[in-house]
């Protein structure tokens, strides 16, 4: 396997212009979709089968209900080292580049939608005009010829940077220590430690507070560490019910038989 | 986690109506296998109703996970692609162009769907010649009947594990629900025999009394299952699992859930059960119960999955 690439969204660096959306709509050749009125500059609200890219807009209030701060990130596809979507898929259509990102095939997909679902940030979207799910590469044709992700090359401010994720990661370090020694208290990495939940994030993320303030969950879960005690419980619901019926069909019959 | 950002497969209720034949098949069988072991004989009505019923109720099942698919003729992917990936997940095992995927309980549940399918057909043939007057195969039905009983189990709990290993808050820290499915399995697979029996009036009254008391059992299980999964989310401890599940207690949900799940689909049918209805009273009350009990088994599936999928 190659190094794993990965993307590091610094949100302290957006300035939510949104370029990192177009360039991915224009790439991707990605549909035109009809806005909606999110109550922010953001569009859409989620991510759709036309959006893999999403700047999301948040205020910030104290306890008065005053606006603080304006926060913005650009949201992308996770490409989780330990993936909800890619354990889901019952085709085999999700699957592991040698760099580390998760893919769906469109030529395999068959629009079960069961990814859909399992995808612990809401990011794969079903589209309907392919019957297949779809979601964020990285740009897999791109960076399979050097040139990166087109939402990391349009970024303006370098909010958005693209290389390997080693790199990356201390890169990120260093910026978090810079901000906080320049009052951003709540300055964090999310998703960077591979150590961390999901076996880390390949885009991972520098927010300005907690996950929940850019509705992120706290601590991303697998939905699959689900099924092995599921599956146990059930072979021991099917060991009660079978003994059940063994109990209830023991025994001589002629009782009342007609 | 943040419901806000999550999103649902928006599954339609033709799946809740697979899960639900599924279990009922599943069941059926399983029944109909333990009772042929045990009395091959004396349970010939049950052994081969259960049968015919199995097979009946898991002939759909293809049909409608098919027809739901973005891409229908591309069914067989669940199993085979001509040129598959290389890492496609956790302990996936390929062998030319299959593919087994544990961790996937779609992938799995797909595999179950087509052993437990050439099961029963083969057990429905069985039980169908030995009827029209030909010799029972008593090994053949006795190997079809255990590899199918696995299959059986597999295939009324498994949609559980499936939904139980999503993302949606109701479901990610959610246990029992495959045990839940498979015990509603054997109660309306049970309930399912019962009812054809009694409206067909063709059985013994002994056979059909023990039937109806492993239905009975069954729905104790179920009602087990259904509080520990109700327990296993209510002690997870987030904002947004807590709002889920106030959906599916209190909520929109919540009068098919108590009314239809717990009351008319368990309540009832025990405490007519327990009442000696279903011994002594007329083949009617046997129908209306197990009627009952059928209703009961697609709500709780029902309002359950929808539920999860609207938080």
């Amino acid at each position: 396997m190659a190094r794993t690439l990965a993307m590091f969204t610094d949100v302290s660096l957006c300035i939510g212009c949104r370029a990192c959306q177009v360039a991915c709509k224009q790439w991707n050749q990605l549909a035109p979709e009809e806005p909606e009125w999110t109550g922010t500059y953001q569009n859409h609200a989620h991510f759709t089968d036309k959006s893999y890219r999403l700047v999301r807009f948040f205020e910030e209030t104290d306890d008065k209900g005053q606006i603080k701060q304006w926060h913005m990130m650009s949201d992308v596809c996770k490409h989780c080292a330990q993936a909800g979507c890619l354990e889901a898929c019952p085709t085999g259509a999700i699957y592991r580049t040698e760099f580390g990102t998760v893919n769906i095939n469109q030529d395999i997909c068959n629009g079960c939608r069961y990814c859909v679902s399992a995808c612990p940030f809401g990011v794969v979207s079903f589209n309907r005009d392919t019957g297949t799910a779809t979601k964020c590469t990285f740009c897999n044709d791109r960076i399979h010829n050097g040139l990166g992700p087109a939402c990391a090359k349009a970024c303006p401010t370098q909010s958005i940077r693209f290389g390997f994720r080693d790199d990356l990661a201390g890169v990120a370090e260093k910026r978090v220590e810079e901000l906080r020694k320049h009052g951003y208290k709540d300055a964090q990495l999310y998703g960077a430690d591979p150590k961390g939940d999901l076996g880390g994030l390949n885009a991972f993320f520098l927010l300005l507070g907690k996950p929940a303030l850019y509705g992120l969950p706290e601590k991303p879960k697998l939905p699959q560490r689900n099924v092995l005690v599921d599956s146990l419980l059930s072979i021991g619901s099917a060991l009660v019910v079978g003994l059940g019926a063994l109990v209830a069909f023991r025994g001589r019959g002629g009782r009342g038989d007609a | 986690m943040e419901p806000g950002l999550l999103k649902s497969a928006d599954w339609p209720v033709l799946i809740d109506l697979y899960f639900f034949l599924g279990g009922i098949a599943g069941g059926a069988f399983v029944i109909a296998t333990i009772a042929n072991l045990l009395g091959h004989e004396r349970y010939r009505d049950i052994v081969r109703v259960g049968y015919y019923i199995a097979f009946l109720a898991v002939i759909p099942g293809p049909i409608i996970l098919t027809v739901d698919l973005g891409l229908p003729t591309r069914f067989l992917h669940m199993l085979m692609v001509a040129k598959p990936s290389l890492e496609i997940g956790r302990d996936a095992v390929t062998v030319g162009p299959f593919h087994l995927k544990p961790f996937s309980p779609m992938n799995a549940g797909a595999w179950a769907l087509l052993a437990f399918s050439a099961c029963a057909f083969l057990a429905a043939l069985d039980v169908f010649l030995e009827h029209r007057g030909g010799r029972s195969m008593r090994t053949f039905r006795g190997v079809v009947g255990v590899i199918g009983t696995f299959f059986g189990f597999f295939l009324a709990a498994y949609p559980g594990v499936l939904i139980g290993a999503t993302a949606r808050p109701l479901f990610v820290s959610a246990h029992w629900l495959g045990a839940l499915f498979l015990a509603v399995g054997a109660s309306t697979g049970g309930a399912a025999i019962a009812l054809i029996l009694s409206v067909l009036g063709a059985t013994r009254r002994e056979a059909l009394s023990r039937l109806m008391r492993f239905t009975a059992f069954a729905l104790v299980v179920q009602l087990a299952a259904l509080a520990l999964f109700i327990l296993s989310v209510s002690t997870a401890g987030s904002a947004g699992i807590a709002r889920a599940l106030a959906q599916l207690i209190t909520g929109p949900y919540g009068l098919p859930f108590w009314l239809g799940a717990v009351v008319v689909g368990i309540l009832v049918p025990l405490a007519l059960h327990l009442g000696g209805v279903t011994r002594k009273a007329a083949p009617a009350m046997t129908v209306l119960v197990s009627v009952l009990i059928l209703v009961g088994g697609f709500v709780v599936k029902y309002v359950i999955i929808a539920a999860g999928q609207a938080t």
